[in-house]
């Protein structure tokens, strides 16, 4: 496997300058006749086909939601970063780079994240000039809020839902496009496979989900830009339908998978209520400024939080982490719920929660304050489970969030199989093994609007024109029929279970053997639990209905049956990757507090597997890590 | 709790639909309105029968997705929340819960309660969008906005994009989702280039999509899951009169 | 089509709905004002009628004008409703509203039913064709004044027994005898015993009375409405147009519908 990044020469800061200048161009006039195909219309993928086609390339978005609108982009609340300094208190370029960098815990490329903090600057520019109501001052400047891992205030916000405006500034820009038809906008079709040709990635294969019609689409290039795979725990802040069969489709295909196991749990959800549930619901992380975590000292204590008196409860944090205390970072203040929880001290109805308590900011603040603050979370949370905050403490408990891992991509956001992209959350490239809250949205829209209008013309113009592919090409054929096979053996295996019966039981293998904290028993113990899921799957599914119509449980079949191969790919990884660093916390390397404890000699490397085939252990390859611009240092909030 | 389900099924847009009868048994109080409807389906498969489809997808109430006319009105009777967000300790035990499809004549049935919303994807692409190509734009505090100004635009941008005015309107008219889209654009720098044109394409595409006009009933307004307000509907009239006068005709 | 284009757009046709709403309220909002001048007696309101029939040309250019805002109104009204109703082809099965009215999803009907009751007040009181003879009423007014005349017939047994202090004149053929020196003397439509006469009969009564409340209903969101289409909408002012629309509404009802009840209880007209 061809793992070189094609990292620009010259200093980090001139590299992404020094390429934009070095790529090849395409002459405005011979644009449309490229054909790009773009999946997923969420901030990377919105964004990419909305400059491309800007540009004059001839592209086609696929979405399987009935409207581009709705990619889950839309549900991030908190916020997106940029190094623009406006509040004047020592941001910088460098500064945004080495805190991603530090946040990512060393395990991510240096030039990659150089170039997002550069981009990111020109991500607000472009989103106010679409229209974004950005929350602004009485001045009428834009207002920036401080958020984790940072010292700075550096994060842009509309409300709580900066995803969502993003998603639409990014949306206006497409639909723009397609009302002057250069994007041709395929909704609900949901890709099932990508076809290589000559070892170039050549279209891809979609299922019509209101039709059942397997179709094939031929283009130059292929963007993939189809999200985390969350959902692998079943229960998730991922949208239900949120899968990594696209990626993983590429992945059999050839693509590496780099990073698998840096899943990221996030520490403030909505803990679960009983067996019904079907999504957590994120609570933003800026309610741990004011809020205070704690559970009963006493096992078992089921008193009432406001009977439980102030000497009986554990602060835990707050002991741990003295400095950073509520405020500690995710992944940190995630496995503290945890340990608590494990220890028995855990609340809510199912002993899976903690308290994070607003009675002291009450207090000191009033409820007014804490309303103008957090209203509308508050309002949320109530209706979810009708507790009021105001009076009694909330219960959070931690939940699978966003996944840093994905195909592997290089410099260019190209996947080791030439003319196959990927963008945002699918990719691996910036995050490293932590993700800094804030840093997603600015991730997907620094791909999208920046990088891969500038790196897939370069592909195009350095490999085209490209031989003239039809549909009818015999590796089209193939890999339709395969779809079609796939679907006929879902409908005919009639079984007794549903495919959210398997989804379930995935997840509940998935999140205790390899969730917030990883050992060697637990990741062996699921690496022979899930071949038996999925053999299972395969003998007693049922799906009912027929293959022409709408058919939502085809629909999740076929989307379990790639989560259950691809979840031995992400416990492959977290067993290999024998350390501890950001979300992966394997407990055989902590230090004697409890803290993370890396292996930079022997794993300052991404991690890329190749398919090997249905059951069998994929190939692990690596991708070096150079650090020039940056000293490992042990991450330390005390 | 046992709730009482009578659901709309139809098979595909062609086909008549008619409601059909589903007791559910073991409904808690914490589930959400679509949970309740995941444990029917998840009977009804194993039963060898069709599940209710219905669209849904991020569960929070912001994608939008979720379609359902509950009891007579879009996301249920219950303020400013989507179905999705809906939970059954609003509802009793023993209650019998009338389940049909967003109704318009722009949004077709597909199949039992998923409705066909393109049509507001082709308002959108009338016009509604500032046209600015990536990377066009200056320094972004280059431009100061009133925060009312902003604050307001926020309150329309709000918008889902759900189909809940459309369908909760006598008149299926969609005034308040265009108007949102325009309001947002109507009260920024950003948007007054564009302003005349986008208000005459959005309202024609509106029109030539087959919904109806606003005759001022609101009940948009208290049917929206995010709580736009038809004060930019007013806002829209007010545009839509001045770009009609003022503009050379095509 | 040409002038009628702007039907095609259902906000313009919401203008045409507001601008010649907003002319028919004021024109009823005046009449409401005019015709309650019935409870100062007879001499008042005649006065007036005959003021406004005095008019001439003028009178007829108002007429025409509320003519026109009231067939623009009705054909715009009725070209929105078949449009709307081909908006939704499906019924719900159950339906049930939050905020919209029974005031605002009925104004079509409060409409059409307004307007049979609008053709009916027209051939009633202004045309005279529904019932002719108590139309048919005029009153002499000598210098100005009406009522100081006294008919009385032409024989001249009777003539010669008048007091010497009395005139006698001889208007439209018929003789009166008055109480001071006649310098002018014409008769003129006794409008307020056409209405009185009118009013009596507790059935056009009811029907009045009805016909009034329907319009009260209709008022009732017209008028908000109207501020609604052409743009204004305030949280800090909203609240009051709805309330004072509502207020208006009431105020007019009250206005119109005193007249029948003061007449068929005896308070107005009791002596004729």
């Amino acid at each position: 496997m061809n793992l070189d990044a094609k990292i620009p020469e010259g200093p980090l800061a001139d590299k992404w300058d020094n390429h934009l200048f070095n790529m090849k161009l395409i002459n405005p006039a011979n644009r449309r006749k490229y054909k790009i195909i773009v999946v997923g219309t969420g901030l990377a993928g919105g964004a990419a086909a909305a400059t491309l086609a800007e540009q004059g390339y001839n592209v086609e978005a696929f979405t399987y939601n009935d409207s581009p609108r709705r990619a889950h982009s839309i549900a991030a609340q908190g916020g997106i970063n940029a190094a623009k300094n406006y509040p004047n208190d020592g941001d910088s370029i460098r500064r945004l780079f080495y805190d991603t960098i530090k946040g990512g815990d060393f395990r991510a490329r240096e030039a990659n994240v150089y170039r997002l903090a550069q981009v990111s600057n020109n991500i607000i520019d472009q989103c106010v000039a679409q229209g974004v109501p950005f929350a602004r001052d009485y001045g009428g400047l834009l207002a920036n809020r401080s958020f984790g891992g940072a010292q700075v205030s550096r994060t842009f916000y509309a409300r709580g839902q900066t995803g969502q405006q993003l998603l639409l500034g990014a949306y206006s820009a497409l639909v723009r496009q397609i009302g002057l038809g250069t994007v041709t906008m395929h909704t609900r079709k949901e890709m099932a496979d990508i076809v290589l040709i000559d070892g170039q990635c050549r279209g891809i294969i979609t299922r019509d989900l209101l039709t059942g019609e397997v179709e094939s689409h031929v283009a130059d290039a292929v963007i993939l830009a189809t999200g985390g795979y969350g959902n692998v725990f079943f229960l998730s802040t991922n949208a239900q339908a949120c899968n990594v069969t696209a990626a993983y489709r590429a992945y059999k295909k050839g693509a590496g998978f780099a990073n698998p196991c840096f899943t990221q749990i996030h520490p403030t959800c909505i803990p679960v209520s009983g067996d019904h549930q079907s999504k957590l619901t994120l609570m933003s992380e800026s309610l741990r400024n004011d809020g205070r975590i704690w559970v009963p000292k006493n096992k078992g204590d089921k008193r009432k939080p406001a009977d439980i008196p102030e000497e009986e409860r554990d602060y835990y944090l707050e002991r741990k982490y003295p400095s950073f205390g509520n405020l500690s970072p995710r992944d940190i203040s995630s496995r503290a719920a945890k340990e608590a929880c494990d220890d028995g001290r855990g609340v809510a109805s199912t002993g899976y929660g903690v308290y994070l308590d607003f009675a002291d900011a009450i207090k000191r603040l009033g409820r007014d304050k804490i309303e103008e603050r957090y209203g509308n979370l508050f309002e949320m949370y109530e209706r979810i489970t009708d507790d009021d905050p105001y009076t009694t403490p909330m219960m959070i408990y931690p939940a699978s969030h966003y996944t840093m891992g994905g195909l592997w991509v290089d410099y260019n956001l190209m996947s080791n199989i030439p003319g196959l992209h990927v963008g945002g959350e699918a990719n691996f490239s910036d995050h490293g093994a932590n993700r800094l809250g804030a840093s997603a949205l600015m991730q997907g829209l620094s791909d999208g609007y920046f990088v891969l209008p500038s790196t897939v013309p370069h592909y195009l113009a350095t490999n085209g024109p490209f031989e003239k592919v039809t549909k009818d090409h015999p590796e089209f054929k193939k890999a339709e029929a395969e779809v079609r096979d796939k679907v006929s053996r879902l409908m005919s295996i009639k079984g007794k279970h549903t495919p959210t019966y398997f989804h379930r039981e995935l997840g509940k293998i998935m999140w205790e053997y390899c969730g917030m904290a990883r050992n060697e028993a637990g990741l062996k113990k699921a690496l022979e639990l899930i071949p038996q899921v999925r053999e299972e799957f395969w003998k007693d599914v049922t799906v009912t209905g027929d293959a022409q119509n709408l058919n939502t449980v085809l629909e999740k079949a076929m989307r379990v049956a790639d989560f259950l191969e691809f979840a031995e790919v992400l416990v492959h990884d977290a067993l290999e990757r024998d350390e501890s660093c950001g979300s992966h916390f394997r407990t055989e390397h902590q230090y004697p507090d409890g803290e993370a404890m890396r292996n930079d000699k022997d794993f300052a490397h991404v991690g890329v597997w190749e398919f090997q085939g249905v059951g069998k252990k994929p190939l692990r390859h690596k991708e070096e890590l150079q650090y020039e611009n940056v000293k490992f240092a042990v991450r330390s909030y005390k | 709790m046992k709730i009482t389900l009578m659901v709309w099924r139809q098979k595909c847009c062609k086909e008549q639909g008619k409601i059909e009868k589903f007791v559910v048994d073991n409904v808690e109080e914490d589930m959400s309105f679509l949970e309740m409807f995941d444990i029917l389906n998840e009977r009804l498969i194993l039963e060898g029968k069709d599940p209710i489809a219905f669209d849904h997808d991020c569960r929070e109430g912001i994608c939008g997705a979720c379609s359902m006319t509950i009891n007579g009105v879009p996301h249920g009777h219950e303020h400013g929340t989507t179905t999705c967000q809906l939970h059954m300790r609003k509802f009793k035990d023993g209650d019998t819960i009338y389940v049909e499809p967003f109704r318009n004549k722009a949004f077709p049935v597909i199949k039992d309660l998923v409705v066909d919303r393109t049509a507001y994807e082709r308002i959108m692409q009338a016009g509604g969008f500032v046209s600015v190509a990536t990377g066009n734009a200056k320094d972004a505090n280059n431009l100061p906005i009133s925060k009312e100004n902003a604050d307001l635009a926020m309150d329309a941008a709000a918008c889902i994009g759900c189909g809940a005015c459309a369908s909760s309107c006598p008149n299926g008219s969609a005034m308040l989702f265009v108007s949102a889209k325009v309001g947002q654009f109507a009260l920024l720098p950003q948007g007054q280039p564009e302003r005349k044109r986008r208000v005459l394409a959005m309202i024609k595409q509106m029109e030539k999509d087959g919904f109806g006009g606003c005759t001022n009933m609101y009940e948009c307004e208290a049917a929206c899951p995010k709580n736009v307000s038809v004060r930019f509907i007013a806002k829209m009239n007010r545009d839509y009169l001045r770009a009609s006068l003022f503009t050379k005709s095509k | 089509m040409g002038l009628l284009s702007y039907l095609k757009s259902t906000i313009l046709s919401k203008w045409v709905m507001a601008i010649t709403g907003c002319i028919l309220v004021l024109f009823i909002c005046g009449h409401a004002v005019g015709n309650l001048q019935i409870l100062l007696g007879s001499d008042t309101y005649n006065t007036y009628a005959a003021f406004l029939q005095g008019l001439g040309e003028i009178l007829w250019i108002i007429r025409i004008g509320l003519f026109v805002c009231l067939v623009l109104h009705l054909i715009t009204s009725i070209r929105l409703k078949l449009l709307n109703n081909s908006a939704r082809p499906t019924a719900y099965q159950y339906k049930s509203f939050l905020k919209a009215k029974l005031t605002s999803r009925t104004m079509i009907w409060t409409g059409i039913m307004i307007f049979a009751f609008l053709t009916y007040h027209l051939l009633h009181f202004t045309a005279g064709v529904t019932n002719p003879v108590e139309y048919d009423q005029h009153e002499v007014v000598i210098n100005g004044k009406s009522g100081i005349a006294q008919e009385i017939p032409n024989d001249p047994r009777i003539l010669a027994q008048l007091p010497p202090t009395l005139q006698t004149t001889t208007v439209d053929g018929k003789l009166y005898a008055v109480q001071e020196e006649v310098k002018t003397a014409e008769t003129r439509h006794d409008v307020y015993k056409m209405v009185v006469l009118g009013f009596r009969n507790p059935i056009t009564s009811l029907v009045y009375i009805i016909g009034v409340i329907l319009l009260g209903f209709h008022l009732s969101h017209a008028i908000q409405s109207m501020f609604q289409t052409a743009g204004f909408n305030h949280p800090k002012y909203t609240p009051w147009i709805i309330q004072g629309s509502n207020a208006l509404a009431v105020i007019v009802v009250l206005c119109l519908i005193s007249i029948p009840i003061t007449i068929l209880t005896g308070l107005v007209g009791g002596t004729i």
